[in-house]
């Protein structure tokens, strides 16, 4: 079955089968199930970029649509690369947005961000207190619980991972590649000081066992 | 140039501490973000723990799901 069938015709997962088969198809069929795919990472892609516009605040317009294009040709490339792991359990489209989503994303904040430095801090300064008066000495207490836990019980590059992308607010994306590492891997850190974290404010009674949040 | 901080924010301290247990990669979220995004589009009450805490953790991934959720509200809308 074709794309040239009148869409209304089949059900949705009909037309998702036929068409994941016609992109594996070398000929027309194929060329142009690709260039509809294009088109539906290009929707993706322009209006991810629209929404993060605010990032690049010196892209006009044809900038932004040449960013849009670019990561559109990026996630053809991703989506065609991943064609046989769609199992059917979303609408092939919405499968198909999510990868301009990422590749757009990605995109954007590689442009916002390749003139700035990341810096990489694993010391800090006393914890700033913005309590009132009444809980100043609790907030206190917590605040050098927490230097400690911090100073003792991480690594070096888990303090590193958890200021850059919490503190100073590098995405995770560009983060991964001035470390040449992935968004996988660095959150997998996090998540484990995070943990180191919690179990250490546990044991000095300042987070409530079983919690999800601090003592207040 | 970014301003290296090597200060701690009071307001930052709950992210320090958050719990991102059930734990999932950013990988898996990737793989089931276009069916949860779907299953909460269908029904807003739509439970996924693990998505959840990791959307709740992750700003780059929870971004992704706002743009997918908008971009499939503009279609249906």
């Amino acid at each position: 079955m074709t794309l040239m069938q009148p869409a209304v015709s089949r059900p949705s997962h009909e037309r998702d089968d036929a068409w994941v088969s016609d992109l594996a198809d070398s000929g027309p069929l194929g060329h142009a199930a690709q260039q509809q795919l294009h088109e539906l990472l290009l929707r993706a892609t322009r209006h991810q970029v629209w929404r993060l516009r605010h990032q690049l605040p010196g892209a006009g317009s044809v900038d932004l649509d040449d960013l849009a294009h670019q990561a559109a040709d990026d996630a053809l490339i991703g989506v065609l690369g991943k064609l046989e792991t769609f199992e059917g359990r979303s609408r092939f489209s919405t499968w198909v947005y999510k990868f301009g989503i990422l590749h757009a994303g990605v995109a954007v904040r590689k442009q916002a961000w390749r003139h700035r430095e990341v810096a990489l801090l694993d010391t800090y300064e006393p914890v700033e207190s913005s309590s009132g008066p009444e809980s100043h000495v609790q907030a206190l207490d917590l605040h050098r619980a927490l230097e400690s836990a911090l100073a003792a019980d991480l690594t070096p590059h888990q303090r590193r991972v958890m200021f850059a992308l919490l503190i100073d607010q590098v995405p995770i994306d560009v983060l991964a590649e001035r470390l040449d590492t992935n968004r996988n891997a660095l959150y997998k850190t996090l998540h484990d000081a995070r943990q180191r974290l919690r179990a250490s404010l546990r044991a000095s009674g300042h987070l409530d066992s079983g919690s999800t949040g601090r003592r207040s | 140039m970014t301003t290296p901080s090597s200060r701690i924010p009071a307001e930052a301290i709950d992210s320090l501490l958050l719990d991102t247990s059930p734990y999932l990669s950013c990988n898996d979220c990737f793989a089931q973000i276009d069916t949860y995004v779907e299953g909460l589009i269908a029904d807003p009450t739509y439970q996924d723990i693990p998505m959840q805490v990791h959307l709740h953790a992750c700003g780059v991934c929870a971004e992704e799901a706002e743009t997918l959720i908008a971009l499939l509200r503009g279609e249906d809308g």
